[in-house]
């Protein structure tokens, strides 16, 4: 078999001592770089760059491509441990993953999302691997209409994101689509809502928002409650083990999430955020016990944390076949081989298979180095856990705001953080829930965007929408996923009140 | 401990260079840097800003051309905007450099910074890159009078690009098309979010052509490629893979388009200290290290010194202002 072959090949290129390090060094700073908010990956690689240039080719993006998946998969431990979301993509574990640390379950969380993340990773490289060229084709078929009834059908999550009261679910989703249009309009150049502040011309950073709403708001939560320091220390790491039942729970949503998750990559511009939302709120759909999502259910963590490492090795698509970034973290990928003289782009199979082949084979080993490496550091990295409640709440304090400004080197984003944890917290003491507001926040840019360029493209005819066999099939999914809980709600016969 | 940000790494040498150079700069006439040099690109990682402060602060510390470092930090916002606010607060440090292109003029004429080109001290040109019109390997269009003709009979044909309408990418065809004798406003241009975005949404047929930057496309042309350049904005024939690209001019279109990129420091820079800068850049253009980084990232050196580059802002000013004008989206 001809992929047998090649990833032979690319084995032997990945399994070069040199190259072991490599995959072992990237994975591992990608690890630490996860775990702090604000560091994310990109300004990580942009660092590298200098220290790549000199090196072969294959081991530079084994390494680089390595500190991107390692730090989607580290991103998850602050998520669960501290409510703040280390990497934009791992906003949705913290929905489950924080609740579950919470119960004293921790252990439990850490190591789902560690067999998650490595199970998403593992599948989507045999993805990779046998479809990749095939994939350029799915990619470019995307255009404008079809993102916006991508983004369409992502927002439909809205209604099963806000557990009680879908009108406060839906006031939430609102303002998220209102904080994503603020700065410049990219269809006109126009200023929206940035009451002539320069800092506003570039909208506001989703991760601002995320650690706001998220971190800070749960540490005024805990002050007003608490009281701070009062209560005791729980044992709060809990087993790491999981039960054969809770394996065989896990099973379905993380094998469905690691496709989904691929898919989601491969689509330029969609990436590992939105796919680690569209795998949570699949599973929330699906599963029976659906409304215990938000509380602590282990698919919860299961789904986006599969999700999220599978569209990460995903986005190596369009970057590898066609040549075109799907996000700024591959953009800066692109950058790099562009700079060791590598043209990524259809010719690459063929010019350069070791370059390819090289990374493919080097993701399984760097997989199975994360779930090595991040295992037995679980019961180390939850202890955070047992300091007294005043350390803690401090702690995450200033790794909000060291998280922020290490983003922008801006003040002004600090205010702005202390601003969304006090609208969080306002939140949180009215019952609206956060979920759908980030959710709100990442697609409602995007997808007005979309529908504006198609709209622009088709001369202002919206039959635009619907000519398209697969953004008309994507909306009517959107329309029955909208329809069906309503419904079931209809034939429970609950009183429209209650159901509100 | 959380902390090993970009900007933090950087500034390490600082406090050491200080010292070293506090003693000589005082008694020699000629000027050289006392600390090490920040130079801001005014965008995110990754893009044509940084790419060029990372390049040259690596050639000049690999060559060792400077006694002081170039610390790259990156000041994203507002289009270049909040780097500009910040820069012009530092009147007359010699110490502080940023990246320039052609931005530098459009954004303030869309009425998006408060200061404009004029607030700051042009250093020096160093290279350039133009503009290139590429359509689908399949497409009917043949060159670029048969696209130019079929946008001025059906003008709700699309053509991408990666920049927002009165940047970079829509100036360059919107120029184009004044020069063939249509209006500038009548093209329909559509704005991606990078010249990545418009390229897959050509691949993909979603719109009939894209305009973008040549060094960007060359990795999308050659053997096997989906995509097919029509002309360059160049005023003779580019090198490389873009060898059989011709140019605007040579199919009877009197258009050129530069996409130049330079260096400009903060307001009143002192004159020795921009003469400094001057030789050095010059100096690092001749070196094999840059060679070697501009052939991979497909640029062609366009030296200048301070003052032919600051003429030539004002003269991009001018040309500028004219096809924003005609766009409607003129703002100062």
């Amino acid at each position: 078999m001809d992929a047998f072959n090649n990833l032979m090949y690319g084995f032997g290129i990945a399994l070069e001592p040199i190259n072991i390090a490599y995959v072992f060094a990237g994975v591992f700073a990608g690890t630490i770089i996860g775990m702090l908010p604000g560091l994310g990956p990109i300004s990580a690689l942009a660092l590298m760059i200098p220290i790549t240039f000199a090196m072969e080719p294959s081991s530079g993006l084994i390494l680089m491509a390595g500190v991107y998946y390692g730090a989607i998969f580290g991103g998850s431990t602050s998520s669960i441990l501290l409510n703040a979301p280390g990497v934009a993509g791992t906003v949705a574990t913290s929905f489950d993953g924080y609740p579950m640390a919470k119960k004293g379950l921790a252990g439990k969380a850490l190591a789902i999302a560690a067999y998650s993340s490595f199970v998403g990773g593992t599948v989507s490289v045999i993805f990779l691997m046998l479809v990749a060229p095939l994939l350029s084709k799915v990619a470019v078929s995307f255009g404008p209409s079809e993102y916006f009834a991508l983004m369409v059908l992502g927002l439909t999550a809205v209604v099963s994101l806000s557990d009680k009261s879908l009108i406060k679910g839906l006031i939430a989703a609102v303002v998220g689509v209102i904080i994503s249009i603020v700065g410049i309009d990219m269809q006109t150049g126009t200023e929206r809502f940035t009451f002539g502040s320069v800092q506003l011309l570039d909208g506001i950073d989703f991760l601002v928002v995320a650690l706001g709403i998220f971190a800070l708001a749960e540490v005024f939560y805990m002050l007003l409650r608490g009281g701070g320091g009062k209560e005791a220390p729980r044992n709060a790491i809990g087993s790491l083990k999981l039960t054969r039942s809770e394996v065989k729970e896990i099973a379905g949503p993380v094998g469905r999430s690691s496709v989904l998750g691929f898919f989601t990559g491969v689509l330029p511009g969609a990436g590992a955020t939105i796919g680690s939302f569209l795998g949570y709120s699949m599973e929330k759909r699906i599963a029976k016990d659906g409304d215990t999502f938000g509380q602590g259910n282990i698919k919860g963590v299961a789904a986006p944390e599969a999700a999220n490492n599978a569209a990460c090795t995903g986005s190596f698509v369009p970057l590898l076949t066609l040549g075109v970034p799907g996000s700024g973290t591959t953009a800066v990928l692109l950058g790099a081989l562009l700079v060791m003289g590598v043209n990524p782009g259809p010719m690459m199979l063929t010019e350069r298979p070791d370059v390819f082949w090289g990374v493919v084979a080097s993701m399984y080993i760097g997989n199975i180095f994360l779930l090595v490496l991040n295992l037995p550091l679980i019961p180390l990295i939850a202890k955070i856990l047992d300091l007294p409640k005043p350390l803690l709440l401090s702690l995450i304090l200033i790794f909000c705001m060291i998280g922020v400004y290490g983003m922008s080197f801006s003040v002004f984003d600090l205010l702005l953080l202390l601003g969304f944890g006090l609208v969080g917290l306002g939140m949180r003491l009215f019952g609206f829930p956060a979920a759908p507001l980030i959710l709100a926040l990442i697609l409602g840019n995007i997808m007005e965007e979309s529908m504006r360029r198609a709209l622009q493209i088709s001369g202002g005819d919206w039959m635009t929408f619907i000519d398209k066999p697969i953004s008309l099939g994507l909306l009517v999914v959107a329309l029955l996923s909208l329809g069906l809980p309503l419904l079931k709600k209809r034939r429970k016969k609950i009183p429209p009140d209650v159901a509100i | 401990m959380t902390s090993l940000t970009l900007k933090r790494l950087s500034v390490f040498a600082l406090p050491f260079a200080a010292f070293a150079g506090m003693s000589t700069a005082a008694q020699a006439q000629e000027w050289t840097p006392e600390r090490s040099i920040e130079f801001v690109a005014p965008a995110n990682p990754g893009g044509g800003w940084d790419t060029l402060v990372r390049t040259m602060s690596r050639v000049i510390q690999q060559e060792e051309l400077a006694d002081e470092s170039f610390a790259a930090i990156n000041v994203p916002g507002g289009g270049g905007a909040v780097a500009w606010a910040q820069v012009a607060r530092d009147s007359g440090n010699p110490h502080k450099l940023f990246a320039t292109s052609p931005p530098m003029i459009l954004v303030p004429l869309a009425g998006a910074s408060r200061y404009d080109h004029t607030d700051f001290t042009p250093v020096a040109r160093i290279n350039t890159d133009y503009s290139i019109i590429l359509v689908a390997a399949d497409s009917e269009y043949q060159n670029l009078e048969d696209l130019l003709n079929a946008l001025k009979e059906d003008p709700s044909l699309s053509v991408g690009g990666g920049s927002a309408p009165g940047s970079m990418d829509h100036i360059a065809i919107a120029g184009l098309a004044s020069a063939a004798g249509m209006e500038a406003s009548a093209v329909n241009y559509i704005p991606f979010s990078g010249g990545g975005d418009a390229m897959t949404n050509l691949m993909g047929g979603h719109i009939e052509a894209v305009v973008g930057g040549a060094g960007e496309a060359v990795g999308q042309l050659g053997e096997g490629s989906q995509l097919r350049a029509l002309g360059v904005s160049s005023e003779e024939r580019l090198g490389g893979g873009l060898s059989d690209v011709p140019t605007y001019q040579e199919q009877g279109f009197d258009y050129t388009f530069d996409i130049w990129r330079g260096v400009m420091g903060a307001p009143d820079m002192p004159e020795e200290a921009v003469a400094y800068y001057e030789d050095l850049f010059a100096e690092m253009l001749e070196t094999d290290a840059w060679r070697e980084a501009s052939d991979q990232l497909g640029w062609i050196d366009a030296y200048q010194n301070s003052e032919e580059f600051g003429a030539f802002l004002d003269q991009q000013q001018e040309q500028f202002s004219d096809v924003l004008s005609e766009l409607g989206l003129l703002r100062q």
